[in-house]
């Protein structure tokens, strides 16, 4: 019974991660059809910022200065990234060159960490105590992220349904060439898209960095349930990440549980091979109208 | 290529088989990629599992060494199929997560299961047989390797002779294309991560003979990148790119920076960042451009109506009878969201008739159309073709039946010549296009004017065999001459090889001029229906057309 709390509890913590790797996913991909292979690799380097600005006794009030910083530094980078995605794009026939440019880019962040840093994972302190939640005790930053990741849920559709530019990006995600004709500034908006997705990821990765895996090759295993939360979601929507993320996580946790940690992953494929193969338009996506 | 494997230097001949190996992988990694348009970061766990079931057999096992082979091949065509079967429903990007994940799990995988695997120490498993020289210090293996690289090239540019070959390519293209033309664009994808498993799998056996031994950590899924980034930088698409991709890649930080072993994988994301933004069609593709432009002389092949009309073929036998019902609708109703598409409308056209769909835009002619090729699915009503119901079947079965259709948008693939387009057409008729313009064999439709495109798909649906055509405003575009040509070729195709024609077409003259029969449509309704003399008169279909019909 204990177990299975805990499963459940430390499940839902780390799919709120992957839930937010699947959000930010989302902001890009709506406005832009791109998925970014390096948002893994972003959010790892959320976490190494954590682990460079958190001092062994962290205390809550830099916390509290740090948290915007990761993630208005994180979006930045963001931006910059995804700037140079979209400059092929700009003449070329080839649409899908992001799929090598973003991995490429997820590649270098991770060379970078291995040398920078080494193989082994490093350690982040939390400035708050874990707390006893139905009889188990669970480290804070698993409440941070679910936090964090309904946080952004809510920011997110207030930006799209209350501000003029987060209604010009929902345009964008409905008929591209529309938003173009009215004169959408298309290729910025994109530019914001990524830099959203960065304060995203850049926050998610300082908030969960205490309980997250922090090493060069870490990037790909958030990369992958990250994107097998928006799936199981949805592509696009965000409440269908929330509840795809916690599925995921809560069956890594599972199968960490029961059969070891070096079969989460495999448990990830598993899953989404399933769905991909019974639902690929996800729990809560429609299929998008075919056009002949 | 070849010149290392004489000098006997083992650091040098050890390089040259492996290098071969991994052109042979990065060949089929090409052929997925730029072909059937699949992208496959999972490569290196297909290479590795063929490997590493050959040592587990061998040695843990205690097999017979043909037997562990067999037994690796099998495992790579498994993980091959672990790819084929979400390609069935699935493409793209969603299949790039696949494979990713599988790169990743796979070594887990070899460290979780140590028992069967010896974990991180791996497996030792020489073939010393192999490395003995049988002339001028040429070893059977280095004939091995030399023979895969040698034979997945071959096969490559074989593959893109063959029928199969094509199919992928337009499956990747446009997969309405494909259902179009009768066959299922899943199944030339799975066919594609089968093949590319079958090489990948045999290059995977040969590892074992080339390096000895077999650890986790030398299939991590750096190495399904390395593949990828090989391909993209040698340029997607290109037969010799990924020998040039592999080599700038592998040997380039090899030979340099022996010691930077970390270095190595920022190279690998540098290069192919760097490439992909000056040379997105990589080093080969863009030589070969560069080549093309000079030599070409652009406008050079015309696809006329001439050579649709010659190449549309003479009569082979007698027209079967006109006049009976071979394609039927009863009260088809279609919504999309809000959106009443087809509203009721019933449809009987004739065996061996032209009968024209004409109406406003947004009266349901294309939906009609897709209803009846099975692009859309009908909410209520019946739909018959040759008598056989089709409401619930599936394009590509429809296409089968012998129903040939062309899109509004036409379907015409820039990565195949022109002849290519036409013979993706006789490929469902089983026949060969031998008697086109010589040029249309070399030349690309790139450069083919909008209307010429439209009367390529004209061509290619023709060849097709199929004896229902159902064209989308296939005269778009078309000057008033050669208007009169198409009403000519339409009349051919009905009166010599007995073809039964859907024309959807905004040209009311040209509608007037060569069907039998024409149905109005406005807003999802039949307003009108008969013979054109019949309804010219009608005041609706005046009212709908105010101006434009002199007849």
């Amino acid at each position: 019974m204990d177990e299975l709390i805990i499963i459940l509890v430390r499940g839902i913590g780390l799919g709120a991660v992957y839930a937010l790797v699947a959000i930010s996913f989302n902001v890009v991909h709506n406005s832009s059809g791109i998925l970014n292979f390096a948002q893994g690799n972003m959010l790892v380097l959320g976490g190494l910022f954590g682990f460079f600005t958190l001092t062994q006794e962290p205390g809550v009030a830099s916390w509290l200065v740090l948290l915007p910083a990761a993630a208005l530094l994180y979006a930045a980078v963001l931006a910059g990234q995804g700037w140079i995605t979209l400059l092929p794009l700009r003449s070329s026939v080839e649409q899908h060159s992001w799929l090598i440019t973003t991995l490429a880019v997820s590649v270098i962040i991770g060379a970078v960490i291995l040398i920078a840093q080494g193989p082994f994972a490093l350690n982040v302190k939390s400035p708050f105590p874990s707390f006893a939640l139905l009889g188990t005790r669970t480290p804070a930053p698993y409440a941070g992220a679910v936090l964090l990741a309904l946080a952004w849920c809510a920011a997110l559709h207030w930006f799209h349904t209350r501000t003029t530019t987060g209604l010009a990006m929902s345009a964008i995600a409905q008929d591209l060439e529309a938003a173009r004709a009215v004169g959408i500034r298309v290729r910025r908006l994109q530019i914001y898209a990524f830099g959203i997705s960065g304060a995203i990821v850049g926050s998610a990765g300082f908030v969960a960095a205490p309980v997250m895996s922090i090493s060069a090759d870490s990037g790909i295993i958030y990369v992958v349930n990250g994107f097998i939360a928006a799936v199981i979601g949805g592509l696009g929507s965000n409440a269908g990440a929330l509840v795809g993320g916690a599925l995921v996580g809560v069956a890594s946790m599972w199968a960490a549980f029961e059969f070891g940690g070096q079969f989460q992953n495999a448990v990830s494929l598993a899953i989404l091979i399933g769905v991909l193969m019974l639902r690929p338009q996800g729990l809560f996506g429609r299929t998008a109208a075919r056009r002949v | 290529m070849l010149v290392p494997a004489l000098f006997g230097n083992l650091y040098w001949s050890h390089t040259f088989h492996l290098v071969n190996l991994y052109v042979a992988v990065a060949v089929l990694q090409n052929m997925l990629l730029a072909d059937a348009g699949q992208v496959s970061f999972g490569q290196g766990a297909v290479f590795g599992a063929a490997g590493y079931t050959v040592g587990i057999a061998a040695t843990l096992l205690g097999t017979s060494l043909p037997l562990a082979f067999l037994l690796g091949l099998a495992a790579a065509l498994a993980l091959g199929c672990l790819f084929a079967l979400p390609a069935l429903r699935v493409q793209g990007y969603y299949l790039g997560f696949v494979t990713l994940s599988v790169a990743m799990v796979f070594p887990e995988l070899l460290v979780a299961f140590s028992d069967y695997t010896n974990g991180v120490n791996g497996i030792k498993l020489q073939l010393p047989a192999l490395h003995r020289p049988l002339f001028a210090g040429v070893t059977p293996l280095s004939l091995l390797v030399i023979l895969l690289a040698c034979g997945a090239l071959a096969g490559h540019g074989y593959l893109r002779e063959t029928r199969l070959g094509r199919r992928m390519r337009v499956a990747a293209a446009s997969p309405e294309a494909a259902l179009s033309l009768g066959f299922s664009p899943g199944g030339a994808r799975s066919a594609a991560f089968f093949i590319a498993a079958l090489g990948t799998g045999l290059a995977g056996l040969l590892y074992v003979p080339v390096v000895g031994f077999l650890s986790p950590s030398a299939f991590h899924v750096e190495l399904s990148i390395f593949f990828f980034f090989s391909v993209i930088v040698g340029g997607n698409g290109r037969l010799l790119g990924p020998i040039l991709g592999v080599w700038i890649l592998y040997l380039v930080p090899n030979v340099l920076m022996v010691d930077l072993v970390n270095y190595r994988l920022i190279g690998y994301g540098l290069v192919a960042l760097g490439i992909m933004l000056a040379f997105p069609d990589g080093l080969v593709g863009t030589v070969e451009n560069a080549l093309r432009r000079r030599t070409l002389k652009p406008g050079d092949a015309e696809v006329g109506l001439q050579s649709v009309m010659g190449a549309a073929g003479a009569a082979d036998k007698a027209p079967p009878s006109a006049g009976a019902a071979i394609v039927e609708v009863r009260a088809a109703r279609k919504r999309y969201g809000q959106v009443v598409a087809l509203d009721g409308v019933s449809l009987t056209v004739g065996r061996g008739t032209v009968h024209g769909l004409v109406g406003p835009n947004g009266s349901g002619k294309t939906t009609l159309l897709n209803v009846l090729s099975g692009f859309a699915r009908l909410d209520a009503g019946a739909v018959s073709i040759k008598g056989v119901g089709i409401a619930r079947m599936r394009p590509d079965r429809i296409a089968r039946l012998g129903v040939g259709r062309t899109f509004q948008t036409p379907r015409v693939f820039d990565e195949l010549t022109i002849a290519e387009n036409v013979q993706i057409g006789a490929d469902v008729a089983g026949t060969r296009v031998d008697d086109v313009d010589p040029k249309w064999r070399t030349q690309r439709p790139d450069q083919l004017p909008h209307a010429q495109r439209r009367l390529l798909e004209v061509l290619r649906v023709i060849r097709t065999g199929s004896d229902v055509l159902l064209l989308d405003e296939p005269a778009a575009g078309l000057s008033a001459e050669e208007r009169r040509e198409f009403a000519r070729l339409l009349r051919h195709l009905r009166d010599a090889l007995g073809k039964t024609i859907v024309l959807v077409e905004h040209d009311l003259d040209l509608v007037w001029r060569v069907a039998d029969r024409i149905t109005v449509l406005d807003t999802g309704t039949t307003i009108a229906e008969g013979a054109p003399a019949e309804i010219v008169g009608d005041a609706r279909v005046r009212a709908l057309f105010t101006g434009k019909l002199d007849a």
